[in-house]
């Protein structure tokens, strides 16, 4: 649990850097402490913990394994933000504290065993990025960015703390083992109270991981929101939503599947094609980001309803690749974004003659996130798909590949804009981290491509 | 020792990347040397594990796990067995050989750096596919090698006819690629794995004839057709010859074409429980063997005959296969690997001497001028010939006894095949290396002997081919038959079904002297033809008579364009017109265009207005409830 | 504290589920027609107070305290998210000089 500490600690001592103006020191001391808390997750791998503080969290290897994942991810987002909040405001400190906080929120949602623990890590997530999304006070957008989330944002926690409470009444405690028990031990006769909790904690989930439709909230925040804080939404914070809902489903709902799959299937289609097919209209990258993060969640919500013995291999593969695919082409958004001014298609037109590698990473990312074979989406999609299969729901399987070739479309549409429309534009500089960055995610995509066992056997 | 056998492939895939990525930077001496080093130190490693090796029971090493899927697990291992140390020695020791000649040969081409990294590719997929534990591996190695051989084919490519043959052996390649992948899709259907050690004791226990064994064993056959070239997938190999000459030793007769027999000598026990299949591959071997040589007979030039060559030995060596004569059949892999290579390269080296000319039509007479060339290359013909007591004689009259124990007719056939490749290889020499030379003035000033790193391969190669038969002396001849002994271990469960060869010795006695006359005659007459009257084949009297089907290839790649390609054109002309454009275009173009209308519309739900997302999350929640409570 | 359980006791559970099911809706509802940040704000307290009541009834029905205690933790954290909250509003007024959310809708489509 030692994590936790590491990263709370870090963020208290990166907002007293700021206080005494080491601003330099605040990049290296942010992604130092981060590895250090990676090196302590990982070092629990496999101790068989047992629930900790009065049974408020568990760290077990389902733990470790999301908590590393999301702390990597920071980290390649830390080393995106180079001189990229100095131009966005003067107290640069309270950025890393933030996302520091924020951090240490989704710790607590990838380990909790107490519905409480949910709660507060849920919240501790929510309030740092309410103010993250509306940090560029001036801006307009960003204002709207934080209104928006903040507004909707409250509103669905009301509908899961009520849920909660509900479940509390019939379980009679928030103990995720206990209210496992009273499921199992109540074949029938259920409380009905319990199961309008149940629907209610999934509608508050759904809100916090974007599913339509709940997802109305998604693409304006994260087109509002600074490219950063997207990037660090649509993959951290979406992969720890994933992370809370599947322990949740797996621990304490799983005997009770015939009563919420249908609903759950339902708002897996619906996110599925909103996403989906609203992207593909879009003429601005982020915002097609935007959409295609909710036809991720689609493609992750199908793990948790086929949930099984694979579900969580299955999504942490699938969080994986989209998570490196996601920061590259953040990544590249930034960079065109800083050279152009505006983040539409155009604006990558000609990229791959000025900066092949550039061009290069994010053909990747984005057949990534197409599913085409070689690259780590393929994997996960597989992965997803067959832990659906094993439920026998064929057809579901069909209707995600009809929207997997509907996303082709949207995501070559920048690979022919780099590749194949001409702009006499000139090299963009990239600096030292971002080539680092764009690096990793590139070998990471590929090398699960290839050879994905080394992470499919890990649960 | 066994542990270090993952070296064996990294070795020349170590030397791919140093020569790939150094192949403009790196001199050329130090490319030849890492190349050259790269695979002598495989064939070290190999040398030992021979040595060592004395396990009856194949040893499997696992190396990592590569793909686990449902209950379907391939591993990346590597299984050592007497079968895949014998090729290991052959591919790396013949593979050295031809790396230092290459030093020599290629040493004035731009592409040196290049040639180099594509052979050591080439011996690193080649290893993967003898040394791979399941049907998976295999099939890495077993395309990896196409790959190689299309690569090396066309590695002159600025020459279209080159590319040409390039493409073309690839795809037929491919063809036959098909069949092996349909195959192995039934084997994991069927033995629900893909692991040697797995599937043959299984298979051991299934019945003679069953319908899925003859299915699979056909598929795999097909697959074994393309790569080795065969009947009707064989007229690539001759076209191959477009590569250079240490490729068409190395690739295109010592190791890759003999990939189909390892293949099958590999999955022994499934074909010898299909004895269908053995009819149909006996027949295809022997027709390859025969229509070969029969084609061999009028090709002028020098690698012309030795291509058509090489394709009816590997007929031969399915012959063998197909009337059980697994031993046998392997026997002839390794002496056709000696002398085939040797010819070869010995066939380089007369064209090095004659600046890159090929058509024996203006050689002749260059037995004083390349004395160890006109040696080594007497040696290899006489053993391909099957002359005791060279190496081919022993092999090839192995699987002769074979046939003839098998069926008569076939065993009268094989050896109407066996004297023409003695006739043709002779005339190959007479024209070569008797007469007058009858190449320009030229060229005659330019006649030189190959330096040593050319020649010490051919000398090597050259004892091979003189004691290589050695290993496989028959009891009649008062041996012991040690490969019989040594691959026995493999070829156990195969050698409980078929039965063992129960010639006495008298009938062997008669079979080998039929032969060896049959042969000498052949001889006799080639020499009174070419060099008694000095007979040099002209154009126009190759273009009449029987002579004409025979140079003309029978018209076997016409008939291929008139019956497989024209109608092919004319169906994808009618797919890409009709069933592409209107069809499936339609239809996308169509889903397309529904999808962008329908984001036109729904986008505009996305309204910017936050009562208005509150309102739609709160109907969300309505209808959740809803179909949670009141539907279900 | 005998005192107050048997106090919150005199009611049956259904009618404290009821009523915080009614004020949850008015809630809701305030924040459906609402177009004020503030009252929108209001109206989500509203909601979670309902939560708080629910489990204030629950946890005293059932003798477990933890039930109370998440009621404190439901109290921090709204407090927490007032303070932001009310920050937020505050800067989109300076920007705007409106707090009626339908004045922002720039981020759309």
């Amino acid at each position: 649990m030692s994590t936790l500490i590491v990263i709370s600690i870090l963020a208290i001592v990166v907002l007293y850097l700021g206080l005494f103006k080491a601003k330099q020191a605040l990049l290296p001391i942010s992604v130092l402490g981060l590895v250090a808390a990676l090196a302590l997750a990982i070092m629990e791998w496999n101790s068989n913990a047992a629930p900790i503080f009065s049974g408020m969290m568990h760290f077990d290897n389902f733990a470790v394994a999301f908590s590393s994942i999301c702390i990597i991810t920071t980290i390649l987002v830390f080393l995106l933000s180079k001189n990229y909040f100095e131009k966005i405001s003067d107290n640069v400190a309270e950025y890393y504290t933030l996302i520091l906080f924020a951090l240490s929120g989704i710790i607590v949602m990838v380990s909790y065993h107490n519905l409480s623990m949910l709660f507060v890590g849920l919240e501790i997530m929510s309030v740092s990025l309410y103010i993250l999304a509306g940090i560029k006070r001036k801006d307009f957008a960003s204002n709207e960015a934080a209104l928006k989330y903040f507004l909707m944002g409250a509103f669905s926690t009301g509908f899961l703390l009520f849920g909660i409470a509900l479940i509390y009444g019939a379980s009679k405690s928030f103990d995720l083992a206990v209210i496992a028990q009273y499921v199992i031990d109540r074949p029938t006769g259920i409380d009905p109270i319990f199961y309008v909790g149940l629907v209610l904690m999934i509608v508050g989930l759904c809100f916090k991981v974007g599913a339509a439709p709940f997802h109305f909230w998604t693409p304006d925040v994260y087109e509002g929101a600074p490219t950063l804080i997207t990037a660090f939404m649509s993959t951290v914070v979406k992969i720890a939503g994933f992370a809370a809902f599947l322990r949740l489903f797996s621990i304490c709902f799983a005997p009770l599947q015939d009563f919420w799959m249908p609903t759950l299937l339902v708002i897996t289609i619906l996110t599925l094609f909103v996403g989906n097919i609203t992207a593909l209209y879009q003429t601005n990258f982020k915002r097609m980001l935007a959409f295609s993060s909710i036809s991720h969640a689609g493609y992750m919500l199908f793990a948790i309803v086929a949930l099984g013995a694979a579900s969580t291999n299955a999504i942490f593969i699938y969080a994986a690749a989209y998570a490196v695919s996601s920061i590259t082409a953040f990544a590249v958004l930034m960079l065109v974004k800083a050279k152009t001014g505006s983040e539409n298609f155009e604006d990558f037109n000609g990229l791959a003659k000025s900066n092949p590698f550039l061009a290069f990473a994010l053909t990747v990312a984005m057949l990534s996130f197409a599913g085409i074979p070689l690259t780590a989406g393929f994997i996960g999609k597989f992965f997803v798909f067959n832990a659906a299969l094993a439920q026998y729901h064929t057809w579901l399987v069909a209707i995600a590949v009809v929207n997997a070739i509907i996303g082709v479309f949207y995501y070559f549409k920048v690979i022919v804009a780099m590749y194949f429309k001409d702009n006499q534009t000139k090299q963009i500089a990239t600096p030292a981290y971002f080539n680092f960055v764009l690096g990793v995610s590139l070998i990471i995509t590929l090398v699960l491509g290839i050879y994905p066992s080394f992470i499919t056997n890990l649960f | 020792m066994i542990d270090l056998v993952w070296l064996i492939p990294l070795l020349p895939f170590i030397g791919f990347l140093i020569n790939g990525l150094g192949r403009n930077v790196l001199p050329k001496p130090l490319i030849g040397t890492i190349a050259s080093l790269a695979v002598i130190g495989s064939f070290a490693i190999s040398l030992s594990i021979f040595l060592t090796f004395d396990a009856a029971q194949p040893q499997v090493i696992h190396l990592f796990d590569w793909i686990n899927v449902g209950s379907l697990s391939i591993p990346f291992a590597f299984q050592i067995d007497q079968l895949s140390i014998m090729m290991l020695l052959i591919i790396t020791g013949i593979g050295s050989l031809i790396h230092i000649y290459s030093a020599g040969y290629m040493s004035h081409d731009t592409g040196f750096g290049k040639f180099f990294a594509y052979l050591n590719l080439f011996v690193f997929f080649m290893l993967l596919l003898v040394m791979g534990s399941n049907y998976v591996i295999m099939f890495i190695g077993w395309e990896g090698v196409g790959l190689c051989s299309y690569l090396l084919i066309g590695f002159w490519y600025s020459n279209g006819a080159y590319a040409d043959a390039a493409k073309k052996a690839f795809i037929m390649n491919r063809i036959g690629d098909l069949g092996f992948l349909l195959g192995v899709f039934l084997i994991i259907s069927t033995f629900g794995s893909v692991s040697f050690t797995e599937i043959f004791p299984k298979a051991a226990g299934m019945v003679s004839g069953d319908a899925t064994l003859i299915l699979i064993t056909i598929l795999l056959f097909i697959g074994a057709t393309g790569k080795s070239a065969q009947l009707p997938l064989f007229t690539w190999l001759p076209d191959a010859m477009a590569g250079p000459t240490p490729v068409s030793a190395l690739i295109h007769a010592a190791t890759m074409v003999t990939a189909g027999i390892y293949m099958i000598a590999r999955s022994n026990i499934l074909f010898a429980l299909s004895p269908v299949t053995l009819d149909i591959i006996a027949v295809i071997g022997l027709l390859t063997a025969v229509v070969a040589a029969f084609i061999a007979l009028t090709q002028t030039d020098i690698k012309k005959v030795l291509a058509y060559s090489t394709v009816s030995q590997l007929g031969y060596m399915f012959l063998g296969l197909g009337v059980g004569a697994f031993t046998g059949a392997f026997f002839h892999v390794l002496t056709h690997a000696f002398f085939k290579a040797l010819l070869f390269l010995g066939a380089g080296s007369v064209i090095h001497a004659m600046s890159n000319e090929q058509d024996m039509r203006n050689m002749g007479g260059l037995r004083k001028k390349l004395p160890i060339t006109f040696l080594t290359m007497l040696i290899g013909t006489i053993a391909i010939a099957g002359l005791p007591p060279f190496a081919g004689f022993f092999s090839k009259d192995e699987i002769l006894a074979h046939v003839y124990e098998h069926n008569k007719l076939l065993w009268i056939i094989g050896l109407f095949g066996a004297f023409l490749t003695a006739a043709y290889m002779f005339r190959m020499m007479f024209l070569t290396f008797w007469g007058n030379f009858r190449g320009t003035e030229d060229q005659k000033h330019h006649l030189h002997e190959s330096p040593v790193s050319m020649t010490f391969p051919l000398i090597v190669l050259a004892i091979l081919s003189i004691v290589g038969g050695f290993m496989g002396v028959p009891h009649a001849l008062g041996g012991h038959h040690w490969l019989n002994e040594y691959l026995s271990p493999v070829l156990a469960a195969t050698n409980n079904i078929l039965p063992a060869l129960s010639l006495d010795h008298a009938t062997e006695y008669m079979l080998m002297g039929i032969s060896v006359g049959g042969v000498i005659i052949s001889i006799i007459i080639a020499y009174v033809k070419y060099v008694s009257k000095g007979y040099v084949p002209k154009e126009e009297e190759l273009q009449s008579g029987i002579s004409k089907l025979s140079y003309n290839k029978l018209y076997l790649d016409e008939l291929y364009t008139a019956i497989i390609q024209k109608p092919l054109d004319a169906l994808s002309a009618f797919f890409f017109k009709v069933v592409d454009k209107s069809g499936i275009d339609g239809l996308v173009n169509g889903l397309g265009k529904v999808s962008i209308e329908a984001s036109k519309t729904l986008r505009l739900l996305q309204t910017g207005n936050v009562g208005f997302y509150i309102f739609a999350m709160v109907i969300g929640i309505v209808a959740v409830l809803v179909y949670s409570f009141i539907i279900i | 504290m005998e005192n107050i359980t048997s106090t919150i006791q005199a009611v049956p559970l259904n009618h404290y589920i009821l009523l915080s099911a009614i004020i949850f809706t008015i809630g809701v509802i305030g924040v459906l027609v609402r177009r004020n940040a503030i009252i929108i704000f209001m109206s989500v307290e509203l909601m979670l107070n309902a939560v708080n009541l629910l489990l204030a009834a629950f946890s005293s029905y059932s003798g477990d305290a933890s039930g109370q205690v998440f009621v404190f933790f439901i109290m921090a954290l709204a407090a927490a998210e007032v303070a932001v909250g009310l920050a937020i509003i505050v800067m989109v007024y300076r920007n705007t000089s409106s707090i009626d959310i339908n004045i922002l809708n720039r981020l759309k489509w």
